[in-house]
């Protein structure tokens, strides 16, 4: 054994740079990996992570009643196990900068208790009624800090309210996806709403985790037991979890997929290695095991000379891979609103080192034993480069297309070891595939966002208060001569056949298909009695385009038929979209809340936004139509970013390793080469050649691939927002880009090839031809 | 010795005449032996006293006596070819006599002598080279083979000479 | 007529294990000439080629060939003056063995650009390896991967034919008919030099025989060439003949 370790030493020492290649891919791999299965132990379920240690409520239920007393009874009704509550609560509206927001507020004495707990991440909980507590997301969204002042609009009073406290609240929700809270002392919001728009919460939690089914049994108790219209609405935990783990699954599938392609990627190396210093040191392996070496020393020999380097680079990357999660993990938390702990698991750690050196040494004990087994005299006989015809129909076919010899002779070497040759276009393979989704998914995500948030269709969005009419505001817009078209739109609740809740449509008045939404399969709705729902409501109400259904609004029937199914993620692929006049003869008074506006081209937003809002200060939410990429998404572009550049460096340490491997065993050739006149410049051409035809042959296989896997992520990630992939955005790549992936493959790996084409250029004649 | 053997075995095979036997003799050596007929009429006397060959045949016009081999030539001829040449090796040059006289009077000084000695081997392998190759051009093989013999041993000479040329010289202890 | 080689107190220095040091050599070789280098491994006979081949430079001195100094081309200069001037045979052949016969010798003139496919049957012919042009080196025996390597110093028509030992690797009968091929080459007007420690074959073709030793030249000597009596050359002697 000690012979065994001096052996593979000694080799270490006189191979030093592939002891450094592997190093180099191993640790890129391993911090990858371990970076991976970091995020991926922590976005396994935060929410369920933080609920817990937040004592998250399973249900919560607001009251219209003036005597909190009768709901003192409800956790012993449901059997909730704790409750909080009731806190006299208000929908609020708030004006800080040109802003005005409504928030549902909350009074609320104590942070803390055995439910719901708020952690204040800045600043103290309110001491006096002038104080106000908002989440830490909602604050650092809109840029405000604690001892900053936010005016409160909708009592006339407009009292002034200091952020006292930045909080994390389990069921805040990203800041820019659901509804936020605030938080006063209970004496205090009594004055910030008029007494018939104060109602109580209350929130509970139980002792296991309830089903769907059991919360709504536990509100319909409550409501049997309470006089009729008290219970104004519910939010059970559910809901909100299914909102985080949209996201969860799509950062977790993504980084399965891409740790796999970088450990691939890396087996692919270092069989690749392990193929080469078997080759290399066929003269040794004969030596060796005339000197007495067992099969089982050769074997391992070759593994330790892996193993070593690989064990190093664990030591390194482990470390390494759980520091550089951190800060995506402090960004994950902070964008899914949930507090962040630093994160460091033993247990992980020895899981990724005992992975990395099972991986790698997997794939290099093939080679590895095929060595071992080799007859001794056959090892010494074919200690050379290899023979025979390969590249030669490649050699000819270039000689026919008039490529230069060292190019021709530069694409047969490439083909010369058909298992190197697979390894490193393995490798390549993999590095063009990751980019690609690297550039193609934000592409989607881009369009998907763009499509939600009517990205180029809506420069501005309006809230009117119940004050001031539709005709009203209507007045106001078409006054401005900026006004291009406006489309106004108001929620409305209806029940479909087949779904037990109701559903909530959006309706639109002016022309919504000027909205720019996705439309997967049939088309817009044109006209009364059309209607369009994305993927999860036609599965849950078992509709397909085409079909006549009927709806109940406000208990009268309104037929409908579905011409076509729309993208929409916002409530999960639940929402109808309908036109004005479907609801209009059924509701003569149903008015409009929201206006999206389109301005004309050139027209200056901001100007438009001061001028809109200074018509009716009090009574217009005027806002830009926020476009810009929701919290998680972006993670999982940067994600993505780093993954690919970390798999497209492994990728082209295969490249520079195959053309090392293969300018050392060729060595002789190439002085040869140079003593029958080839320049300098030619042997680095021929080099650069047989990288750019491993390159092509790469690029080329993953062009179709990457389109491929876009595709499938693409209808992954919809799929489990309740929607099918539109198919305009699955054509993320333009053509030119189609042409360009494979040039760029080429040109990066000729690039690669430079160092080892220059160390082939300065092969010394004499040294080599001589040496024999 | 090697001019008796010689004759036998010309003789072995058919009878000849005195000068057949010196043309023949000559031609077999392919001119590397030039001997004149007095020497073969004596051997081939000495070679009848002896027993070993014997007239065939009364003598013929102009006196010609044809000979042939006894049967106690042939055996001695038999004899002769079985063994293997022994005896001490023989230097019958000059230079080996040359390189004694030398070692003592030029005071260790031999470059001169070696220099000059060795393009003179060099000339030698290039002659015998050209007489190999117009032996194998004649179809002369047992020539040829001859031939090769000869440069062998003037390779070994000429490396002799290189090994004296790059020995530092002295005066050899005593100079016995 | 201007000598074709031209070198001039060429000397060069190796540091560490590699021998072969040259120590003040000067040589001259004439158009033509087919000139043998003999010496004993390590005395710096294939230095002296390698530095006439431009594969390496004096430490100082001058290497002239052709009328160019060598000394005042670069790598790529010095590649292209020994793929259109000089042809450079082997040992050890080294062919590329994933090369058919046919592409070996066809190598140099496609590095220059050239299309040399007439030339390089022509030579196969000459050579007598037409049967094996398609075959690769590793099934042909010494002798035609000689052959083979002979074609492919010849195919650019270079001015100066270099052999390095090359019958060092071969049986005596394939030896001596790459030999025999190399002196029709010198008929033919061809310029050989040849490096070898075989005194034999360095005779038998090269009318001039360079001896070096210890990195200097100790003899240079042009050898007669005229026809000679069996007699003149070889004489069996006997007793009896001996005086």
């Amino acid at each position: 054994m000690r012979a065994v370790l001096v052996k593979a030493i000694a080799d270490l020492r006189r191979r030093r740079l592939q002891a450094a290649v592997i190093f180099l891919t191993a640790l890129l791999a391993v911090a990858t990996g371990t970076m991976a299965l970091t995020l991926m132990s922590q976005t396994r379920d935060p929410y369920e992570q933080a609920f817990a240690a937040q004592k998250g409520a399973h249900l919560q239920v607001g009251y219209t009643v003036t005597d909190p007393k009768p709901l003192e009874n409800t956790p012993q009704l449901i059997g909730a196990a704790v409750a909080g509550g009731p806190y006299l609560s208000a929908s609020v509206q708030y004006e800080f900068g040109s802003q005005k927001v409504y928030m549902l507020t909350m009074g609320r004495d104590n942070p803390g208790g055995d439910i719901e707990q708020l952690r204040i991440t800045s600043g103290r909980w309110p001491t006096n009624t002038s104080e106000v507590a908002l989440t830490r997301s909602f604050a650092e969204l809109n840029h405000i800090s604690v001892g900053q002042q936010l005016k409160v609009v909708s009592v006339p009073a407009e009292p002034l309210l200091t952020v006292a406290a930045e909080v994390v609240d389990i069921d805040e929700g990203t800041a820019d996806l659901s509804s936020q809270h605030a938080w006063v002392l209970s004496s205090a919001i009594s004055a910030l709403a008029t007494k018939s728009d104060l109602f109580y919460w209350m929130t509970y939690r139980f002792a296991g985790d309830p089903t769907d089914a059991q919360l709504q049994a536990a509100v319909n108790e409550i409501r049997a037991a309470l006089p009729p219209g008290t219970v104004g609405g519910s939010v059970n935990y559910l809901l909100i979890r299914s909102v985080f783990n949209i996201t969860n699954q799509i950062i977790t599938s993504v980084l399965i997929a891409f740790s796999s392609f970088a450990i691939l990627a890396t087996a692919a190396i270092v069989a690749n290695l392990v193929t080469g210093i078997v080759i290399s040191s066929y003269r040794d392996i004969g030596i060796m095991k005339a000197i007495g070496f067992s099969p089982s020393d050769v074997s391992a020999v070759l593994l330790l000379q892996v193993l070593i380097p690989t064990g190093v680079a664990c030591v390194v990357g482990i470390p390494l891979g759980t520091l550089g999660s951190q800060p995506l993990l402090a960004n994950s938390a902070q964008a899914l609103g949930l507090a962040y702990q630093p994160t460091f698991s033993p247990w992980l750690d020895v899981a990724a080192l005992v992975g990395a050196l099972a991986v790698v040494a997997l794939a290099a004990s093939i080679p590895a034993v095929r060595a071992a087994l080799l007859k001794p005299a056959v090892v010494i006989a074919k200690a050379t480069a290899p023979v025979g015809r390969s590249g030669r129909v490649l050699r000819a076919l270039a000689s026919a297309m008039r490529l230069p010899r060292p190019v021709a002779l530069g694409m047969g070497d490439a083909l010369a070891r058909p298992v190197r040759t697979i390894l490193t276009i393995l490798a390549i393979f993999v590095g063009v595939v990751t980019v690609m989704v690297a550039m193609g998914l934000p592409r989607s995500f881009t369009a998907i966002n763009d499509s939600e948030t009517n990205a180029g269709h809506v420069d501005v969005q309006i809230t009117r208060s119940p004050a001031l009419p539709d005709s009203a505001v209507m007045n106001i817009l078409q006054a401005q001569p900026q006004t291009d078209y406006v489309v106004a739109e108001q929620g409305l609740n209806m029940i479909v056949p087949g779904i037990g809740d109701a559903v909530n449509a959006r309706v639109f008045r002016g022309d919504a298909t000027k909205l720019g939404y996705l439309v997967v399969a049939g088309r817009w709705f044109s006209s009364a009695g059309e209607a369009v729902a994305p993927r999860a409501l036609m599965g849950s109400a078992h509709l397909k385009v085409g079909d006549r259904f009927t709806v109940s609004v406000s208990g009268k029937a309104v037929p409908l038929v579905l011409v076509g199914e729309v993208y929409d993620i916002s409530n999960l692929g639940q929402t109808l979209f309908t036109d004005w006049s479907t609801v209009a003869s059924v509701l003569p008074d149903f008015q409009p809340f929201n206006y999206r506006i389109k301005l004309t081209p050139g027209a200056d937003v901001d100007a438009y936004v001061r001028n809109v809002a200074a018509a009716q200060p009090d009574l217009l939410e005027v806002r830009k139509n926020d476009t810009s990429l929701i919290g998680p998404v972006k993670i999982i572009d940067n994600v993505l970013f780093a993954i690919a550049a970390v798999i497209a460096l492994i990728g082209i340490a295969g490249i520079f390793n195959t053309l090392l491997l293969n300018t050392r065993e060729r060595v002789r050739d190439t002085a040869t080469l140079k003593a029958v006149g080839m320049s300098p410049r030619q042997v680095m051409v021929m080099v650069a050649a047989a990288a750019g035809l491993l390159a092509l042959i790469g690029g080329l296989i993953a062009l179709p691939a990457g389109v491929v896997l876009n595709r499938f992520l693409l209808d992954l990630i919809s799929g489990s927002a309740g929607n099918d992939t539109p198919p305009s955005t699955y054509g993320v790549f333009a053509s030119w880009e189609l042409i360009a992936i494979p040039v760029v493959t080429l040109l990066v790996a000729m690039a690669a090839a430079l160092v080892p084409g220059r160390w082939a250029a300065r092969t010394n004649v004499i040294e080599v031809l001589h040496a024999e | 010795m090697s001019l008796k053997f010689g004759l036998m075995g010309l003789l072995s095979k058919e009878p000849l005449h005195g000068y057949e036997v010196k043309s023949r003799f000559e031609e077999m050596l392919g001119g590397t032996w030039e001997v004149n007929i007095g020497q073969i009429y004596t051997t081939l006397q000495r070679l009848e006293r002896d027993g070993l060959v014997r007239p065939a045949g009364p003598r013929g016009d102009r006196g010609k006596l044809l000979y042939e081999l006894s049967p106690e030539g042939r055996k001695a001829l038999e004899g002769w070819l079985g063994e293997p040449d022994s005896g001490p090796q023989q230097l019958h040059e000059d230079i080996y006599v040359k390189l004694l006289v030398a070692t003592r009077i030029a005071n260790g000084d031999l470059q001169q002598l070696l220099g000059r000695q060795k393009r003179a081997y060099l000339q030698r392998l290039r002659d015998l080279n050209r007489l190999e190759e117009r032996a194998r051009r004649d179809g002369r093989t047992d020539l040829a083979r001859l031939v090769r013999g000869a440069l062998l041993h003037a390779e070994a000479d000429l490396k002799w000479i290189d090994e004296l040329s790059s020995e530092r010289f002295g005066v050899e202890e005593d100079g016995k | 007529m201007s000598p074709l080689v031209q070198l001039v107190d060429v000397t060069k220095v190796y540091q560490g294990g590699i021998t072969g040091a040259l120590n003040g050599v000067s040589v001259t070789v004439e158009k033509g000439e087919f000139t043998a280098i003999m010496g004993p491994s390590g005395s710096g006979k294939s230095t002296l080629l390698n530095m006439v081949a431009g594969l390496d430079r004096p430490t100082s001195g001058s290497v002239v060939v052709g009328g160019t100094d060598l000394a005042n081309l670069n790598e790529t200069g010095l590649a292209r003056f020994r793929r259109d001037h000089v042809g450079f045979v082997f040992q050890f052949f080294y062919l590329l063995p994933n090369l058919t016969a046919l592409e070996n010798i066809l190598i140099p003139a496609q590095l220059k650009g050239n299309a040399a496919d007439e030339r390089a049957r022509e030579l196969l012919d000459r050579l007598g390896i037409k049967d094996v042009a398609d075959r690769f080196p590793a099934r042909l025996s010494g002798g035609q991967q000689q052959r083979v390597a002979i074609a492919r110093a010849l195919i650019n028509s270079p001015s100066l034919l270099l052999a390095d030992e090359p019958t060092g690797a071969l049986d005596t009968h394939s030896g001596e008919q790459v030999m025999e091929l190399l002196a029709q080459l010198h008929q033919q007007g061809q310029t050989i030099l040849l490096v070898t420690h075989d005194a034999k074959l360095a005779t038998r073709h090269a009318a001039r025989v360079i001896s070096v030793m210890d990195g200097k030249v100790v003899d240079d000597a042009r050898l007669e060439t005229g026809e000679h009596a069996p007699s003149e050359v070889l004489r069996l002697r006997s007793e009896e003949a001996a005086r």
